[in-house]
C-alpha cells in the first residue's frame, strides 16, 4: 500500500482519537467474552465478525503509529502497516457491523467496539475504500438539501397526495401541515407515506400543533462512517426546526435517526439546540397516558410481540413506552427473551440492508431473532425501526414465519377510538 | 548477594517499581490529556444519580454480572485469579511488616499455618487459572485472536506463580527470613540473610523476582493497563 494512503489513514485515526477510543484500544484483553454477544459471530463462527477481532485490526495500526512500545517492538503486538489483506478484512468486518453494541453490554471493560468500528470506517473512507452504496445514498441526501428549489414543489405535492389518501382511508380530512411557523412539533418522517399517515392520524386525534419536515430522518452519512456528512444530513431538519421555531423535533420510528438526532447532533454541531428531541413513541405514550387520545384496549385480538431496536433500546433508553403502548391496545402481549438491554440485534442495522454484498451474513445473523420470535408464538410483531422491519420481513419469508410486521404507531392508528366515542370506551 | 541475586532481588526491584509506577502514571496522564469523546456513549438503562453511577461502576468493574451471564467459565477463572492475586499481594505485605493484630489472635504458629494455607491456596488457584488461559489461547478457537503479547504476559505470570509455589511448598524457609531481605530492600541496602544466601531456595527466589521484575516493567506497556483503564471505560457506560 502506498505510503501516502497509509499516512492519510493514520491521520484520520489521529483526528478521530479521543480518550474513550484510546482506552478501548489500549486495554482490551482479547478475552473474547464478546464472542457470544455478537449475532454475526454466533451465526457464522467467522473470526472477522468477532467484536474484539474487528477492533484488533485497528489496534494493529494504532500500536504501530500511536504507541512507543508498538513502534519499537512491533512483533510483540503484531503492530503493522495496513496492507490489502488487512483492508479487505477491515472493510468486511466494519461495514458488516450493525453497531448494536451488544458486545459493549457484555464486555467486562465495557469496550465499545462499535466506536472503534466507526473510526475504522473513517479510515476506510480516507483510503478510498468506503462503501460505495452508502456513500452514494449520503450524497443523494445532501444533493437534495443543496437543491431544495428543485425538489420543493415535488415534495409538497407529494404531501398533498398523502392528505388525499388519508381522507379516502379515514373518511375525514386530515391535514399534513408543512412549513408551519411556530408549531409545537416538527415531525421528521422517512421517505414514503407509511411513516407519515399513522403519525398524522395520531397528531390529528391528539389535537397536536405539528408540522411535517420536508426532509427524511434516515442518515446514510452515519452508516457510511462520515460524521461530517452525517451532520450535514441532520442539519437539514435541525435548521428547519430552528427556522420554524418549534418546541420539539419528533423523530419517526427509525432507530439510527433517533440516535443521531438525540445523542450525536448537539456534539457535532457544538451548540445547544433550542428544542428537545423525542422519539414518536415517547410522544404517543404521553398522549395515551394524558388522555389526549383514546385507544381500544382490545383492538388487537391476536398475540403481539415487540422487537427492541438496538438504537432506541440499548443505545437510546426507550424500553417501556413502546411496551406500554402495545399493552394498551393488545391484551395478549408476549415479550421476547432476552429483551430490553440484552435483546438480540435482528441483524439489519448499521445500513447493512442497503449493502447487497452482505446479504448472506445478514440473513444468517438473524437466526437468534428468528428463534426469539418463534418462542413467543406471536404472528404479529410491533417493530419501531425501518431497518429492523426490512430485515425481519425478509427473515420471515426465508424462515416461513408468517409474520405481520407493523410499526407501533400504525397499530395505534388502527386502535384509535374516535372522539365521539371517548366516553363510551372510558 | 551474587550478581544475579543483586540484579533480580536487589536493584531490579527498585527498577521494576520505578518503571511500573512511572509508567502507569504516564499512561493515566496520556489518557487524561486526550479530549473526551464529544458524543454520548452510554448504554441504557443507566443510573440517574452520581452515586448510582459510582455504584454501577463498582459493580461492573468488580463483579461484571453481565459478563458472568454470558461467559461464566472464563469469568470464574478471572475472578478467582484476581482474588487469589490480591490475597497473595496482601500476604506479601507480611514481609514488610508482621500482621501483629492477626498474630495476637492466632498466635505465631497459628499465623504461620494460616499463611501456609491461604498462600498455598492462592498459589494453586493462580496456577490453575494461568494454565487455563494458556490452554484456551493455545488450543482454542481464539488462537488466531491472540498476539505474542498475550503469551508473554502468561509466560511471565506462569514463571511468577511456579517459582512462588516452589517457595511456598518446597522452599522450607519461614517468613522471618524473607522479612530480613525485605528490610534490607527498604533500607536501600539489599542483601540476603545468611540462611537465605546459603540455601538452594535462593535461586528459586531470584527467578521468582526476575519474573516479577519483568512483569512489573512490562505492565504499563501492555493490555494490563485495564487495571486502571477499566474504571474509566466502565464509567462511560453510564455517562451523562
Amino acid at each position: 500500500m502506498e505510503k501516502k494512503t497509509i499516512d492519510t489513514m493514520v491521520g484520520t485515526l489521529d483526528k478521530r482519537m479521543n480518550r474513550q477510543l484510546k482506552q478501548y484500544l489500549d486495554i482490551c484483553a482479547r478475552c473474547a467474552i464478546c464472542k457470544d454477544s455478537c449475532h454475526q459471530y454466533v451465526a457464522t463462527g467467522d473470526l472477522k465478525y468477532l467484536p474484539a477481532r474487528r477492533a484488533e485490526l485497528i489496534r494493529e495500526i494504532y500500536r504501530k503509529y500511536f504507541t512507543k512500545a508498538g513502534e519499537f517492538v512491533p512483533a510483540l503486538y503484531e503492530a503493522r502497516d495496513p496492507d490489502e489483506t488487512l483492508m479487505d478484512e477491515l472493510y468486511e468486518s466494519a461495514y458488516a457491523c450493525t453497531g448494536c453494541r451488544r458486545c459493549m453490554y457484555f464486555c467486562p471493560f465495557s469496550i465499545d467496539n462499535a466506536w472503534v468500528v466507526a473510526a475504522a470506517k473513517g479510515m476506510l473512507i480516507a483510503a478510498g475504500r468506503g462503501n460505495e452504496m452508502l456513500g452514494q445514498l449520503a450524497d443523494a441526501a445532501l444533493f437534495k438539501a443543496d437543491n431544495m428549489d428543485m425538489f420543493d414543489e415535488i415534495i409538497v405535492g407529494g404531501f398533498a397526495d398523502v392528505e388525499k389518501e388519508l381522507e379516502e382511508e379515514t373518511g375525514r380530512p386530515i391535514a399534513i401541515p408543512v412549513d408551519k411557523q411556530g408549531a409545537d412539533i416538527l415531525y421528521v418522517a422517512l421517505a414514503g407515506s407509511h411513516s407519515i399517515k399513522p403519525a398524522a392520524i395520531i397528531f390529528d386525534a391528539a389535537g397536536a400543533s405539528w408540522t411535517l419536515s420536508k426532509f427524511e430522518a434516515a442518515n446514510y452519512g452515519f452508516f457510511f462512517g462520515d460524521p461530517a456528512k452525517a451532520k450535514l444530513i441532520a442539519d437539514r431538519f435541525m435548521n428547519e426546526a430552528k427556522r420554524l421555531g418549534v418546541k420539539e423535533v419528533v423523530i419517526t420510528e427509525c432507530g439510527h435517526a433517533y440516535r443521531v438526532a438525540e445523542m450525536f447532533y448537539e456534539a457535532w454541531a457544538k451548540e445547544k439546540m433550542p428544542f428537545t428531541v423525542r422519539h414518536i413513541l415517547e410522544v404517543i405514550d404521553d398522549y395515551i397516558k394524558d388522555g389526549r387520545i383514546k385507544v381500544d384496549p382490545k383492538a388487537i385480538k391476536e398475540r403481539v410481540t415487540y422487537h427492541d431496536p438496538c438504537q432506541i433500546g440499548r443505545n437510546g433508553g426507550i424500553y417501556e413506552q413502546p411496551r406500554d403502548i402495545v399493552t394498551a391496545i393488545a391484551p395478549d402481549f408476549a415479550d421476547m427473551t432476552p429483551n430490553r438491554q440484552e435483546q438480540w440485534c435482528c441483524g439489519g442495522g448499521g445500513g447493512i440492508v442497503a449493502m447487497e454484498e452482505f446479504n448472506k451474513v445478514r440473513l444468517a445473523s438473524g437466526a437468534k431473532k428468528v428463534e426469539q420470535i418463534k418462542a413467543t408464538g406471536a404472528k404479529l410483531l410491533a417493530c419501531p425501526c425501518e431497518n429492523c422491519r426490512l430485515q425481519i420481513e425478509e427473515l420471515s419469508k426465508v424462515h416461513d414465519l408468517g409474520l405481520r410486521i407493523v410499526p407501533v404507531m400504525e397499530l395505534v392508528a388502527e386502535a384509535l377510538v374516535p372522539k365521539a366515542e371517548h366516553t363510551a370506551v372510558s | 548477594m551474587d550478581w544475579f541475586s543483586y540484579l533480580t532481588s536487589g536493584i531490579g526491584v527498585y527498577l521494576a517499581l520505578a518503571v511500573f509506577t512511572g509508567g502507569m502514571a504516564w499512561r493515566a496522564w496520556q489518557w487524561s490529556r486526550t479530549p473526551k469523546s464529544p458524543v454520548r456513549l452510554a448504554l441504557y438503562p443507566k443510573p440517574k444519580t452520581g452515586a448510582g453511577r459510582v455504584g454501577k461502576l463498582l459493580v461492573d468493574t468488580f463483579a461484571a454480572p453481565q459478563s458472568f451471564k454470558i461467559a461464566p467459565v472464563i469469568m470464574v477463572a478471572a475472578v478467582l485469579f484476581h482474588v487469589a492475586a490480591l490475597a497473595a499481594f496482601v500476604g506479601h505485605l507480611r514481609l514488610v511488616h508482621e500482621f501483629t493484630p492477626l498474630v495476637a489472635v492466632l498466635g505465631e504458629d497459628g499465623m504461620n499455618t494460616f499463611a501456609a494455607w491461604s498462600g498455598g491456596a492462592a498459589g494453586i488457584i493462580m496456577l490453575a487459572a494461568v494454565l487455563y488461559w494458556l490452554g484456551r489461547r493455545t488450543f482454542g478457537t481464539f488462537k488466531n485472536l491472540s498476539v505474542p503479547e498475550d503469551y508473554l504476559l502468561l509466560a511471565l505470570l506462569l514463571g511468577i506463580v511456579l517459582m512462588g509455589d516452589h517457595l511456598r511448598f518446597v522452599g522450607g524457609l519461614h517468613a522471618a527470613t524473607y522479612q530480613a531481605w525485605f528490610a534490607s530492600l527498604m533500607a536501600f541496602n539489599p542483601s540476603f540473610p545468611a540462611e537465605l544466601a546459603n540455601s538452594t531456595t535462593r535461586l528459586a527466589l531470584d527467578w521468582h523476582m526476575l519474573f516479577v521484575d519483568a512483569f512489573l516493567i512490562y505492565f504499563p506497556f501492555s493490555k494490563l493497563t485495564h487495571a486502571i483503564g477499566a474504571f474509566a471505560t466502565n464509567l462511560v457506560r453510564s455517562s451523562e
